[in-house]
């Protein structure tokens, strides 16, 4: 199972940062957001389509507009190249019917930005430790 | 040479409830009718591959028609006074309505996601009139996608409604179609998938009805096994309780079957269509 700690989420950043598709669909996706994985959570910060700031000390004052919340079991299965039926994907795993993925907040954001988000998700199953 | 494909595309007027409907539809092959309706929010398009096979035209007259409302099938008088609600009488009538129209003798209805679940009412309601129901993606019972974000003033309909359904594909399924059907769907009109998923979430609920269907006609049922909307065993539950059907679960393929990956479609797709005689 990937480790889901900093160096994973900094890696995660990195390729996001060098990926021309994520900064072309982001170019208006300016939002923090909470991602929880398990015993890890971060707020993520996108600026612009990049992910500029991450910060892994959370606490009672830490804002962001949405947040995705799983165990990091299920987070496994997203992340693997080729991830098995129903968690390929944050509609997926959050639908009605399978519950598996939490997602809380101004939700309206996350819809805006869904596109552009999905395909910065989508890149984390291209991360090698 | 030019290359040119062996589809053509017709407009027809279809008379309904009062309305004269102009409908869209391509066709290609000779044989027993086979009518493709598209999936939620989309249109005929998604279709392509069926309707350029050789093998499947030597047997079938293979017709894709778009919904009123869908691809270039325009919509109503008067569509703008009222929030679009796609309901399962109005959706199996109006298909039987084209293919009368049409002059269709007995045809065969294969239909996904949607397309699926109405076979259900199909079979219930005009039992005498089809020949073989193919529902693929389908089920009694579809929760969880009459949603608001889905047509929203602040939120971009096209881009939402298409990335909505993305997950819905198996990740095997070639990137370029899965992106084809992706584009697809970011075409639709303001409301219309939304307006779709009112039939395939709340209106379709076949839950008590399964049992009443006669078995006249056989129905085959076909599910992806990365559909998490429809899922296997969903698709398995409700074909128990359908007489003469069938169920064929497909494996590295999703809720767009003859979209995302055509070529692993028609490994299942042809041995159902050679037992329609």
């Amino acid at each position: 199972m990937p480790a889901f700690d900093v160096r994973w989420i900094e890696r995660w950043q990195n390729m996001v940062n060098q990926d021309s598709v994520a900064r072309l669909l982001g170019r208006h996706f300016t939002a923090d957001v909470m991602l929880e994985m398990g015993p890890h959570a971060y707020v993520v910060s996108f600026e612009r389509g990049a992910i500029g700031r991450i910060q892994h000390e959370i606490g009672a004052e830490s804002c962001y507009q949405f947040a995705l919340r799983a165990p990091a079991e299920t987070w496994a299965k997203f992340v693997q190249p080729i991830p098995p039926p129903m968690y390929n994907d944050i509609i997926a795993m959050s639908h009605t019917l399978h519950g598996r993925l939490k997602i809380e907040g101004d939700v309206k954001v996350m819809w805006q930005n869904l596109r552009a988000f999905a395909w910065d998700l989508d890149l984390m199953r291209a991360i090698r430790e | 040479m030019a290359k040119i494909e062996p589809v053509n595309g017709h407009y027809i007027y279809v008379p309904f409830e009062g309305e004269e409907y102009r409908i869209f539809y391509e066709e290609s092959g000779k044989g027993i009718p086979l009518v493709c309706l598209h999936t939620a929010g989309t249109d005929s398009r998604e279709w392509r591959h069926q309707l350029n096979d050789k093998e499947i035209a030597e047997r079938f007259h293979v017709i894709a028609l778009d919904l009123p409302r869908h691809g270039k099938s325009i919509p109503p008088k008067g569509w703008w006074k009222e929030e679009y609600k796609l309901t399962a009488q109005f959706y199996s009538d109006f298909v039987t309505a084209f293919c009368r129209e049409l002059g269709l003798e007995r045809p065969v209805v294969m239909g996904s996601s949607m397309g699926g679940n109405i076979c259900l009412h199909l079979a219930l309601r005009y039992s005498d009139y089809y020949r073989a129901l193919i529902a693929i993606e389908a089920c009694d019972y579809s929760p969880g996608w009459w949603l608001d974000w889905l047509w929203h003033a602040q939120i971009h309909g096209g881009e939402a409604c298409a990335t909505a359904i993305n997950g819905l594909m198996a990740p095997q399924s070639p990137f370029e179609y899965r992106q084809e059907t992706w584009w697809y769907y970011s075409q639709g009109g303001p409301g219309v998938f939304k307006g779709d998923l009112y039939f395939y979430s709340v209106d379709h609920d076949f839950r008590e009805d399964c049992e009443k269907i006669s078995g006249k006609i056989p129905i085959y049922f076909m599910t992806g096994v990365y559909d998490f909307a429809c899922t296997p065993e969903m698709t398995q539950k409700t074909a128990k309780k359908v007489r003469n059907s069938e169920c064929i679960i497909m494996e590295e393929i999703g809720h767009f079957p003859m979209s995302e990956n055509p070529v692993t479609f028609r490994k299942y797709l042809m041995p159902v269509l050679a037992k329609i005689k």
